[in-house]
């Protein structure tokens, strides 16, 4: 197992996929300076939810389509090459997807943590008191790496089976879309859209005062239901797409 | 006779469509096998199952004695290589860092990359990417990883696809020499007879997902029995005489082609055709070319 995971490593050289959220991360960061300038919050301690809150909708935003980006770079060189057959009669068609699968992870597992260390240097840069609670980290966590992984899962299936990456990457747009309509607009059917989840996932929630234009955060519990879907979801999606991968193996029909 | 791959009833279906039927290949150990058909035959989607790239419908693979399925699929193919229509590889690494990843999933030692760069003459591109690699090179790269790990049985799919006269000739030569160098089996499919004449010590032949003929290349030969080619001064008065003893004709580039004739029928039809006014002024057996016999083979798969 050892030997097809570091031949995902070697597959990957010099394609500077580490640059794409990379960039993300950068964008972020900047998008999140810009915010803080114009925010205007009640208290002190609101400086912590406000950061929660907003990362959330850049999240919703930004993750999609890096995520598209993520797997098509992944991806398209199987495609491109033809490896996959051979690829299939030297490893477990299982194990190949489980390997790429795992390598679209690592990716997106090092960028969540890379956010919690801007998150941290944010605050630090912004004098914010206090800190984050235990509460809002896992909520964080849940929010930003359990969607983003099936966001993810969602991207790398398209990925491997389109011969054009377009479709994947339209896809991965379409999805920014969605979940950022998912935060204004309630609509019945956004639990059965996966780049919804950032928005039904969400802890932090808001109040505006209209007249002195100061908002207010403050905790909400977490959408049990929403949680329990997205729990269920993902290994489903997950032995789908695996079993789809060995019945249907692109390249090699 | 041993055999390294063996099929029995080995049948794909897509839908109602059956592409490949009931085929059952024998391919003898240390030799090689050229699997021939025309295009569309089934030659690829019998290899790929040979591989398990696609599901087998119907039928059995056995190969080195034991019956492949899904858990021991790898462990078998460990001791293959193959090259399955086009070459498989990564643009942008080089020939080497390609042979690397192979050989990783292999579990060969690192020093097989130099012998087989070697074996396909490219250790001078090795550290080129192999997006600037051409068609011939990349086939070269794709031989070079299914030879890694020297397996007991490679799987060719067309090899000289899109070489050079000069190529060609040299990944034949290879191929020639395989089973004599390294105790490989190299069962290879193309649709070039020619080449198979070149290369191959037995032939299976397939048409329309059917396997119609798999025996010694010789054996092969032996279905070109000759033909009597007969030039004659007046060809109508040598047609009337044909037709009037029953014997089949075709005119082909200014001569009439008659089946093979016993010695006794020959000459007394010559001595007719002669006193007829015919004009023989030449008889000669005609040997039928490989072309030919599959031709006869693939078409006319009732007389086998």
């Amino acid at each position: 197992m050892l030997g097809e995971w570091k031949t995902e490593w070697m597959k990957v050289r010099r394609r500077k996929i580490a640059l794409v959220p990379a960039a993300f991360l950068l964008f972020t960061f900047l998008w999140l300076s810009w915010a803080v300038r114009s925010s205007h919050m009640e208290s002190e301690e609101d400086s912590w939810m406000w950061l929660l809150m907003c990362l959330g909708l850049v999240n919703t935003i930004l993750i999609p389509a890096m995520s598209a980006m993520l797997a098509s770079r992944l991806c398209d060189a199987e495609l491109k090459g033809n490896t996959l057959k051979l690829l299939c009669t030297m490893e477990e068609k299982g194990r190949l997807f489980d390997m790429k699968l795992l390598t679209g992870a690592s990716y997106m597992g090092v960028y969540v943590a890379a956010e919690l260390v801007m998150m941290a240097a944010f605050g630090r840069m912004h004098n914010f008191a206090g800190g984050i609670t235990l509460r809002q980290l896992v909520c964080f966590l849940l929010q930003s790496g359990l969607v983003s992984m099936g966001v993810l899962l969602l991207q790398m299936l398209l990925s491997l089976f389109s011969a054009n990456q377009i479709l994947p990457l339209a896809v991965g747009l379409a999805g920014s879309f969605l979940g950022l309509f998912s935060w204004f607009i309630r609509l019945p059917f956004w639990r059965a859209v996966v780049w919804a989840y950032y928005n039904l996932l969400g802890y932090i929630g808001q109040n505006w005062d209209e007249s002195s234009r100061i908002v207010s955060y403050y905790e909400v519990p977490l959408d049990r239901w929403a949680l329990i879907t997205l729990l269920a979801a993902l290994p489903a999606g997950y032995i789908l797409g695996r079993q789809l991968f060995i019945h249907r193996t692109p390249g090699c029909g | 006779m041993e055999y390294i791959v063996e099929t029995r009833g080995l049948t794909k279906q897509y839908g109602d469509k059956e592409v490949v039927k009931d085929v059952d290949l024998k391919v003898p150990k240390s030799c090689v096998y050229g699997f021939m058909g025309p295009n569309g035959a089934g030659k690829s989607t019998t290899l790929k199952m040979l591989l398990g790239l696609i599901h087998i419908s119907a039928g059995q693979v056995t190969i080195g004695g034991e019956r492949v399925n899904r858990k021991n699929r790898i462990a078998i193919l460990k001791g293959t290589g193959s090259l399955i229509e086009s070459p498989s590889y990564y643009g942008h690494l080089t020939g080497r860092e390609n042979l690397e990843i192979v050989q990783t999933l292999k579990r060969v030692p690192e020093k097989e990359i130099d012998q087989v760069l070697k074996l396909v003459r490219m250790e001078e591109q090795q550290n080129k990417k192999v997006r600037e690699y051409s068609l011939g090179m990349k086939q070269r790269l794709g031989l070079a990883e299914a030879l890694l790990g020297s397996p007991s049985l490679l799987i060719l799919d067309e090899p000289t696809n899109g070489l050079d006269p000069a190529g060609i000739q040299e990944i034949r030569e290879l191929i020639r020499e395989l089973p004599r160098r390294m105790g490989m089996t190299v069962l290879v499919s193309s649709h070039l007879l020619g080449e198979m004449d070149q290369m191959a010590d037995y032939v299976g032949i397939i048409n329309h997902g059917q396997l119609i003929f798999q025996d010694k290349l010789e054996a092969l030969h032996e279905h070109s029995r000759d033909n009597l080619r007969l030039c004659v001064m007046n060809q109508t008065a040598a047609l009337h005489i044909l037709k009037r003893e029953g014997i089949p004709c075709v005119l082909k580039e200014s001569a009439l082609e008659l089946p093979r004739l016993e010695n006794d029928a020959a000459a007394q039809l010559i001595g007719r055709l002669c006193e007829g006014g015919a004009g023989v002024y030449r008889a000669e057996e005609k040997l039928k070319s490989l072309e030919e016999i599959f031709l006869s083979l693939t078409g006319r798969r009732g007389s086998l």
